[in-house]
């Protein structure tokens, strides 16, 4: 996007799969800000089904849970997107082991 | 088992600036942080600051984080991606996320710099994809430049409401409304100027009460309160919106502060629960620091003189030098910083722990709107917020904030030269320049201008008033670049308008075609009949309007129409263009085959 004070990033990209899609994402990139940018904003779904999104992308909420190559409960708001990754939403506490 | 001298937990303002001091007297420092990189939330603030020069006014958040962390030395260590687990009587547990263990570190001394985090308010739907605290979507927008949404509502309207939403509009959104419960804006007042010129509306008095979508955010329905902020029945107001800013304040991170028996007491002024400190930032536990917001919820500058503190003051007991001089002046600096109105909440929740002091301002305005047809700055500036670029960067010291930063600016026409330094560099966006009669039948207005795009000289515009509302058309007739990005951009405005027009928004129709196979927008068949081409042959050789595939079926009729309306000439009137063949387009191949095919 243009913008008035920061300048574009020109990171390389990196693939990652978000349940099975393959999507783009730059390098130093958050999971998070990743997603977002591919357009997916429903991370999960709560213990009672109800969708989740993330509310602080900061660390500090944990709404932001996901499975990401196969460990549960990893906050992508935090977590720097790597090559080949594989996020899944999370359903619930998870019952992946 | 790691060894440390200091442990900071938290590299932003106010961990960073603790690491500064003692790393700069030699204390061996760590700081671990959560994040991916150091600065905290300065990396995602795209703001000027205010204040003054020797703490970094008018520069921009990101930019002062970058500054500060030039300013570590080699006594110190950063752990990124790692959160302090949990604090022990011997020893401080890490959690790295990258080597994904824990570390065990033993720190003589720890400062905690961990900061705050968002209120979440209650609404129904409020869990839905799409409600976001406003620090989030500042983080998504600024630090990764990426947007949650195109339509956005902000609920609150402290001082994060108000810029979260200026930078909304910045990075190409749309702001459908900021709503604030109280009878008057939260924050300052030219940050509300700043988002009104461009038409936000603002909504007193008004809470949101429910979030529309099933998957995720589609709208938000917003009431009306009474003085109790009760909702008032049949006030309901939809809104379509794809994401609800919640900007409602921000609570102390206490956790670790309180597991290594830091006394927490609850003050209600400093953000709900807070740690004992004293003014030198230090708790009730002898080696234990806070500082920034998770020892009172207040602004970026205060946390960096608040971390000086409680660097400086590590160092002394430390190493032993005497740095008491050091801390008296960052002392008196808070004590400046926080004795104008907007402080007036910290003041007196700090009171419960040391007694506050206060310096006399001045609360005069300029009243002089000096001398008619002369190019002058107009400060828009009548809050006492702690602040005085204006007057530094001032190169013929015509502005002066007497006393000390708190009091509002005066100007010296005689002195002043026009220049607009000033302008460009008021972190608030307060100052505009106005000339009178520039010529015959024209004033000028100079405006701070931090949009993309920027328009162009002779552009036409349209000027909008402090509301945002159209008042007359207007013509770019300069525009200065600044390398800090807040440009002048000068408008020719009709005579006795420069007293109104404060900004504008630009006529270009970018996505307006007329020709569909070259792309050729109105915008530039209008362009190109003011810039004197007059008949349909030349504007077709200039911008390749009808040129294409078609022949000009589908757009020479449009460009004739608006050639007769721009001219003021029926189109009988005009001359129409030639027709050549061919009428489509037709391949030399078969062209060819016709000629050697003879049947």
């Amino acid at each position: 996007m243009e913008h008035p004070i920061l300048k574009a990033k020109t990171a390389r990209t990196v693939k990652f799969y978000f349940e099975d899609k393959e999507l783009e994402a730059l390098e130093g990139e958050t999971i998070a800000a990743a997603l977002i940018a591919n357009g997916i904003d429903v991370f999960g779904e709560s213990e009672h089904g109800r969708p989740r999104g993330f509310f602080c992308a900061i660390g500090k909420c944990s709404s932001c849970l996901m499975v990401v190559d196969g460990e549960p409960n990893v906050r992508v708001c935090i977590t720097l997107v790597k090559e080949g990754m594989r996020v899944q939403r999370q359903l619930g506490r998870s019952d992946v082991a | 088992m790691m060894k440390t001298q200091l442990l900071v937990v938290g590299g932003g303002p106010a961990g960073l600036c603790g690491a500064i001091e003692a790393s700069r007297y030699g204390v061996e420092t760590l700081i671990v942080d959560e994040g991916v990189e150091l600065g905290g939330q300065l990396v995602k603030q795209t703001h000027k600051f205010f204040g003054h020069e020797g703490f970094f006014a008018s520069v921009r958040g990101f930019e002062i984080a970058r500054r500060l962390k030039n300013q570590l030395n080699h006594h110190v260590k950063v752990m990124l991606q790692t959160t302090v687990v949990g604090i022990y009587e011997d020893v401080v547990v890490l959690y790295n996320r990258e080597k994904d263990r824990t570390f065990e570190v033993q720190a003589d001394y720890i400062l905690l710099a961990t900061g705050a985090s968002e209120r979440f308010i209650q609404f129904e739907n409020n869990h839905l994809p799409g409600v976001y605290g406003a620090g989030a979507v500042q983080t998504l927008m600024n630090q990764f430049m990426v947007l949650p949404g195109k339509r956005f509502l902000m609920v609150g309207s402290g001082n994060i409401g108000l810029i979260v939403s200026y930078q909304l509009l910045q990075a190409g959104a749309e702001v459908a409304a900021i709503v604030e419960i109280a009878d008057r804006v939260g924050g300052y007042d030219v940050h509300l100027r700043k988002i009104k010129r461009f038409g936000v509306p603002v909504l007193l008095r008004h809470t949101i009460k429910k979030a529309l979508g099933e998957e995720k955010v589609t709208g938000a329905v917003v009431v009306q309160v009474d003085e109790k902020f009760r909702p008032i029945g049949g006030t309901e107001r939809e809104f379509a919106v794809d994401v609800i800013c919640i900007a409602a304040g921000l609570t102390p991170s206490v956790e670790l502060a309180a597991m290594a028996n830091v006394k927490i007491e609850y003050v209600p002024e400093l953000g709900g629960f807070v740690p004992y400190r004293d003014q030198n930032m230090r708790t009730n536990v002898e080696n234990i620091f806070i500082a920034g917001d998770l020892a009172g919820i207040e602004e970026a500058t205060t946390a960096m003189i608040e971390g000086r503190i409680a660097g400086l003051t590590i160092a002394q007991s430390v190493v032993g030098v005497d740095v008491s001089k050091e801390i008296e002046a960052l002392q008196n600096e808070l004590v400046e910083f926080r004795s104008g109105p907007f402080s007036e909440k910290v003041r007196k929740g700090l009171s419960r722990f040391f007694p506050q002091r206060t310096v006399e301002f001045s609360r005069q305005p300029q009243i002089d709107k000096g001398p008619v047809g002369k190019l002058r700055p107009i400060i828009e500036c009548y809050e006492n917020i702690p602040c005085n670029p204006c007057q530094t960067s001032c190169p013929a010291g015509a502005i002066e904030v007497p006393g000390n930063i708190n009091s509002l600016p005066r100007i010296d026409y005689e002195k002043c030269t026009g220049c607009g330094i000033c302008v460009s560099k008021c972190p608030g966006l307060a100052i505009f320049m106005v000339q009178e009669n520039v010529e015959p039948g024209f004033d000028l207005v100079v405006i701070p201008y931090e949009m993309v795009p920027l328009p162009e000289k002779d552009e036409r515009v349209i000027a909008l008033d402090r509301e945002g509302k159209e008042v007359c058309e207007a013509q770019v007739v300069k525009v200065l670049r600044f390398p800090d990005m807040t440009n002048l951009i000068y408008l020719k405005v009709p005579a006795g308008y420069s007293e109104r027009v404060r900004n504008f928004r630009t006529l270009k129709r970018g996505n307006v075609l007329v020709c569909r196979c070259e792309e050729v927008t109105l915008e530039e068949v209008e362009r190109a009949i003011e810039l004197g081409f007059t008949d349909y042959e030349e504007l077709r050789r200039y911008l390749r309007v009808g040129m294409g595939m078609c022949g000009g079926r589908t757009c020479r009729s449009t460009v004739l129409s608006i050639l007769s309306q721009k001219l003021g000439k029926s189109p009988g009137e005009l001359l129409k263009g030639r027709f050549r063949p061919p009428v489509m387009p037709v391949k030399f191949e078969s062209i060819l085959r016709g000629e050697t095919n003879e049947d």
